[in-house]
């Protein structure tokens, strides 16, 4: 666990967390801390408590309870000993912390005119830590490059919190930043801008990136995305644009612009999978407008390895299982075939064929549209 | 001749004494000025510049005299460097530089209040607490200068007299 993080705990629970096993401290994901409650942390393998000497249990039986005064302790420092500066923070539920690690915190909250102001009494911590996993995007990122023109793709990336978007967010954004490296070879770098709203996707400390975004990679810290998307493109000219967790109406509005504009658009967003987001108000929009060329939804990390499936524009599944070297749950297209994860039974040859195949439905699908539309083709 | 010079110590110090106890009557209503003035800066810092408060600290206690900026800057080290809460930062910070004012226990029970919710809620909270210190500081001021107006001459009479006095009885 990064020293970042173990400074900002009050001592006790430092303590306690200092003790454990270097390999579970090495694989920690979140720390939760709730008042009177047991002290849990939870890894790639589950959840666990924690005693105050570090043992670990799967009850909560022993387990050390954080106290008022630790909590008190944890939101001053948490805060920088200026909760007033976090307002915004506090409406929102969480606080960026030097970095990158989010800490998502609950307690009460009060109300103006029925929208929340503040949030008092916080008892509720999750410390999310976060890291950088140089190489997360490799499995996805040859489908994000038009094997032809070398574009990239439009692209969103969706799965349920803590599955890894916003890691594999920041990984493709260095990747095409370094100029990627496919089955094809090596593409040029790309100018790419970077919208970081939560600070979580560069972590910036004092405006300068903490995590490695790539060489050609700007970063505008703390601004809202739908008027960072508009300021990115006036003033960087950027070639790929990546924003984090994208659901407001005006973010919709900042991609449509951003993508007529001839940017670029990597974005991701929360849901369990394509059906959610298309159900989803703002982003059900920008699906049927067929705004984004891939899906790329992240499954739960298991001990196997995690589901990732690559889903065209129409939500149809390409590759499933991608990274595990496995196939995902449900080993058959929606068209019947079965489906051949790259990594698992198809050999390149077979995967290239796959490609021009599925190209070429997708031209004769597009052509039957527009004649449905009453266009030429 | 040397019972004389003793004689002339005697009444030096008693001066001196004297001097001392009404200086620090008359320092004490311009320090509880001086106080309000830097909680109004760090109303400020806070409200509009939502500096963070070790830095805000910092900053008061460089443009600060002493021994109020010793208050601030002991206050700013221990939030950066020993990671402490800010509430025992104040307590620890008001302990150690109350002795070098001219102010009393009064004042020190207000500063020690406000440091009970500095940081730890909202602007506006902030303000309000702020700008409570500041009223009740203020309110201290005249009766501070009352005292001043009372005793300062006296306390200066008194050590020149107690002087003479004990070394005309040893003489």
């Amino acid at each position: 666990m990064p020293e970042s993080v173990l400074g900002l705990l009050p001592a006790a629970i430092a303590a306690g967390l200092a003790r454990l096993p270097g390999e579970v401290l090495g694989g920690l994901e979140e720390i939760r801390i709730r008042e009177g409650r047991p002290l849990e942390i939870v890894t790639a393998l589950g959840s666990r408590f924690v005693s105050a000497s570090g043992e670990l249990s799967a009850s909560p039986a022993g387990a050390y309870r954080p106290t008022r005064d630790d909590c008190v302790r944890l939101l001053d420092r948490l805060s920088n000993h200026s909760l007033y500066a976090l307002e915004e923070e506090l409406r929102r539920g969480y606080i960026t912390v030097r970095g990158g690690h989010r800490v998502g915190i609950a307690g009460r909250a009060v109300l103006e005119r029925g929208a929340v102001r503040h949030l008092r009494d916080v008892t509720c911590f999750n410390v999310r830590i976060a890291r950088e996993v140089p190489g997360a995007a490799a499995p996805v990122l040859p489908h994000l490059i038009d094997p032809a023109t070398g574009m990239v793709r439009h692209a969103l990336i969706v799965s349920p919190p803590g599955c890894g978007k916003t890691t594999m967010l920041r990984d493709l954004a260095r990747q095409l930043s370094y100029g990627p490296e496919t089955g094809r070879g090596r593409w040029e770098g790309r100018r790419v801008s970077i919208v970081d709203e939560r600070s979580e996707l560069a972590a910036c400390v004092g405006g300068v990136p903490a995590f490695d975004v790539g060489p050609r990679t700007d970063v505008l810290d703390a601004c809202p995305k739908a008027e960072g998307m508009m300021m990115m493109i006036r003033a960087m000219s950027p070639e790929v644009l990546v924003v984090d967790e994208i659901g407001r109406p005006e973010d919709a509005a900042g991609i449509r612009e951003a993508m007529l504009s001839g940017v670029r658009v990597l974005a991701s967003a929360h849901g369990g999978g394509f059906a959610d987001v298309a159900a989803r108000p703002v982003l059900g929009e920008l699906v049927r407008e067929r705004r984004f060329d891939r899906y790329v939804v992240l499954g739960r990390r298991t001990a196997g390895g995690q589901r990732i499936d690559v889903l065209d524009e129409q939500g149809r599944l390409l590759t499933a299982g991608v990274g595990t070297g496995r196939t995902g749950a449900d080993g058959e297209r929606r068209d019947g075939r079965p489906a051949g994860g790259i990594a698992g039974t198809g050999g390149r040859r077979r995967a290239d064929a796959d490609v021009r195949e599925r190209a070429d439905a997708e031209a004769r699908e597009r052509s039957a549209l527009r004649r449905e539309a009453g266009l030429p083709c | 001749m040397l019972k004389f010079a003793g004689a002339l110590l005697l009444v030096a110090a008693g001066t001196l004494l004297g001097w001392m106890n009404a200086g620090r009557l008359a320092e004490r209503p311009a320090q509880i000025r001086r106080l309000v003035r830097l909680l109004s800066q760090l109303e400020t810092d806070i409200a509009y510049g939502l500096t963070p408060l070790p830095e805000a600290l910092g900053r008061i206690g460089r443009q600060a005299s002493e021994p109020l900026a010793s208050l601030f800057r002991s206050a700013a080290v221990r939030l950066e460097r020993d990671g402490m809460a800010v509430s025992d930062a104040w307590r620890a910070a008001l302990e150690g530089v109350w002795e070098l004012t001219a102010m009393k226990n009064a004042e020190k029970e207000i500063m020690l209040s406000l440091g009970n919710t500095l940081g730890a809620t909202d602007r506006d909270d902030q303000v309000r607490h702020l700008r409570l210190a500041v009223k009740q500081l203020e309110s201290l001021e005249p009766e501070a200068a009352e005292e001043q107006r009372r005793y300062e001459k006296m306390w200066k009479s008194l050590g020149l007299l107690g002087g003479a006095l004990v070394a005309v009885i040893l003489y």
